[in-house]
């Protein structure tokens, strides 16, 4: 009853008509980020970031939070109408979506797409209200042997667990940590990597980090590369869903909630691996078969697309409870919460009790919201993909120098962004993830720190990680994280010749 | 760009001579790293080791990195690699506007302003996007147009971020509007 309590006393909070405001204008920038190709719901809260300065905590984070999660229904509409996704997460909705809207039947691709994550961001939203609370209760008694080892985790899985080389994912991860470095080190106050820069002082922020990577970065890509790339457009027809359509998404969507809301609740977030589990889930119980892959089946649109928005929603899980992001958007938000001194982790629920409620409520608020400006509306959000390309990114570029300079009022900082654009280039071309970069330089300085206290209670000692069981248990994980998926190649790869 | 020379491959991302040369990336990241964290304090106090564990951590690990990537690079090429979207091959005077764009940007934004300073950094930008599409126009009339839309995009979040919100950003006048 204390949590409904809670939640209510949130609603009164989050619906008061200034936050509803701004609920919704993060609700309708987050949906325009999401449609407009090349620039993501991480990207958008980095360059509003300058906010926190001036707006109160409460206000901004249902912003970001709207923002996040918009950008996810807009994602959907363009990787169902254009061939190239809006975002990694709807990576396989584009595939059935394209075939669907292809045959005629983009409308009915759109209208499963919305709904479903409408269906699984309020489940998902559920399951944070009553699971995030029992979390950080128990979040309480982990010391810093054991944060320590659940970043680590968090490190392992988004750099050598989720891309397609580990090694890559390894150099991005480690080139994120050494950014982390630059700056004032928090335990002994001394200044580290700064080469007497004085900008250098207060280290990198996050925001130069994600707009250099994915907002520059994507522009100096696209002159570079993709400057001769037609995208071809499928035509809109009415959003709707026969009753039969509504009989095979449903299932679709509640199945997929339930792959979805884990993997983003484990420190090993990230939406691919289960909108690919869910598709092929779908693939397998579906009644259709055929439709998949050739004129497009409604059910590989429903689930994929009700996994990513419960995988996403329930991300939120690790960043409020233990403070630990598992994805470039949630790294950037512990940005926003650092901004304000407030740190995520267990004592949140009760040192900011009335903002994370707000928040939570809010994410109810948002769904709703959401659903109304992405199923009536689809055809204004459309509009935004006639915008041409030039014109596009470079107004990309001159909301990344609104961001960046905003936050510090630093030249030097601009042109550090343009390093970081090059840099973004590079790891583009030659395929090395960026997720670990954004993760490593928010989550390594926090990480050192929870280290170096570790060691400071084992009196010097590594053993203590050791010594306490639910530590040991972690450091078991981040060790099977590493070796099984290994041993299972090495081991398929053995039986392939065999069988 | 030049290619290893026995065989250029067709797509740029697959080039052994690029992949090379981003492994000697790492490892000029590792030594600057390292010979940085020869300049930082072992002072441990309780937790024996100090703030420069991590930069020696984070060094050796990117050394490591780099020698692998080089081995990858020399051994048949970066594993499981998908090629970068696009063209085979960048468009660099398309690069060069846009990079132009960026920082004249960074220059001028204190003496300019953000409005005027963001709107040449569009144009630019503009020019570069359209000569990678082969559709580079210098007309004065071009010029003008798109300095137009890149100041109706600059001039309201300007005005929102000074006037609405009081964060402050530069401008040619003190007035708060340009």
């Amino acid at each position: 009853m204390d949590i409904l309590n809670q939640l209510l006393a949130g609603f009164a909070t989050a619906a008061t008509p200034a936050n509803l405001m701004w609920a919704f204008i993060g609700c309708v920038i987050g949906t325009a980020v999401g449609v407009l190709p090349g620039i993501g719901p991480a990207v958008a809260v980095a360059m509003l970031l300058p906010i926190t300065t001036k707006v109160e905590p409460t206000a901004s984070m249902i912003f970001f939070a709207g923002i996040y999660y918009g950008a996810m229904y807009g994602g959907s509409t363009t990787s169902i109408l254009l061939n190239t996704p809006g975002e990694s997460g709807s990576m396989v909705t584009a595939m059935e979506g394209n075939k669907m809207a292809k045959s005629g039947r983009a409308g009915a691709a759109l209208a499963t797409a919305a709904i479903g994550s409408f269906v699984a961001g309020t489940i998902a939203t559920v399951v944070v209200t009553f699971f995030a609370p029992l979390l950080a209760d128990y979040a309480v008694r982990l010391g810093p042997p054991e944060y320590f080892l659940l970043m680590v985790l968090a490190f392992t899985t988004v750099s050598a667990v989720l891309g397609k080389s580990t090694l890559r994912g390894m150099t991005a991860l480690f080139i994120g940590l050494a950014l982390g470095l630059v700056g004032i080190d928090q335990i002994s106050g001394q200044a580290r990597y700064t080469a007497g820069v004085p900008e250098l002082m207060d280290g990198i922020e996050v925001v130069l980090i994600a707009v250099g990577l994915f907002a520059v970065g994507e522009a100096l890509y696209n002159v570079l590369y993709e400057g001769r790339t037609v995208e071809t457009r499928n035509a809109l027809s009415r959003v709707h869903m026969t009753r039969q359509e509504w009989r095979r998404s449903w299932p679709a969507w509640l199945r997929a909630t339930g792959i979805g809301i884990p993997f983003g609740a484990i420190p090993a977030g990230g939406s691919e691996i289960p909108t690919f589990l869910s598709y092929a889930t779908e693939k397998k119980l579906s009644k259709h078969p055929q439709e998949f892959g050739t004129s497009g089946a409604i059910e590989g649109v429903a689930g994929p697309e009700a996994a990513n928005n419960a995988a996403i929603t329930a991300t939120l899980i690790p960043l409020l409870t233990l403070g630990i992001p598992t994805s470039n958007t949630t790294a950037i938000l512990l940005g926003a919460f650092q901004n304000y001194g407030i740190q995520p982790g267990p004592q949140l629920f009760d040192r900011n009790a009335a903002l994370v409620w707000a928040l939570i409520a809010s994410m109810y608020i948002g769904n709703v919201m959401l659903l109304i400006l992405n199923l009536p509306l689809v055809g204004l959000w459309v509009k935004l993909l006639k915008i041409p390309k030039a014109y596009l990114y470079a107004g990309i570029l001159i909301f990344a120098t609104l961001g960046v300079y905003g936050m510090r009022q630093s030249a030097f900082d601009l042109v550090l962004l343009y390093a970081i654009g090059l840099l973004g280039v590079l790891m583009r071309r030659y395929d090395f993830p960026t997720a670990p970069v954004v993760v490593g330089m928010i989550l390594g300085p926090l990480a050192e720190a929870q280290m170096r206290n570790a060691l400071s209670i084992g009196e010097g000692r590594w053993t203590v990680f050791l010594e306490r069981p639910m530590s040991l248990t972690l450091l078991l994980v981040v060790l099977a994280v590493l070796v099984l998926p290994r041993l299972a190649r090495r081991r398929a790869r053995a039986a392939a010749p065999a069988g | 760009m030049s290619n290893s020379p026995s065989t250029p491959p067709s797509h740029s991302s697959r080039s052994v001579l690029h992949q090379g040369l981003i492994g000697a990336g790492a490892l000029l990241l590792a030594g600057l790293l390292a010979f940085g964290a020869l300049g930082i304090s072992s002072e441990a106090g309780y937790a024996g080791v100090g703030p420069n564990f991590l930069p020696w951590v984070v060094a050796a690990a990117l050394l490591c990195c780099g020698v692998l990537l080089l081995r990858e690079a020399r051994s048949g090429g970066y594993r499981a690699l998908e090629e970068g979207s696009g063209a085979g091959r960048g468009h660099w005077p398309g690069f060069a506007w846009v990079s132009a764009g960026l920082l004249l940007n960074a220059l001028l934004i204190t003496t300019l302003g953000f409005i005027l300073s963001c709107a040449l950094c569009f144009v630019l930008a503009v020019r570069g996007l359209r000569s990678a599409e082969g559709r580079l126009d210098l007309s004065p009339r071009a010029w003008l147009r798109d300095a137009a839309i890149g100041i109706a995009i600059a001039a309201p979040v300007y005005w929102m971020f000074t006037q609405l919100l009081a964060i402050s950003l530069p401008g040619l006048t003190g007035t708060g509007w340009l």
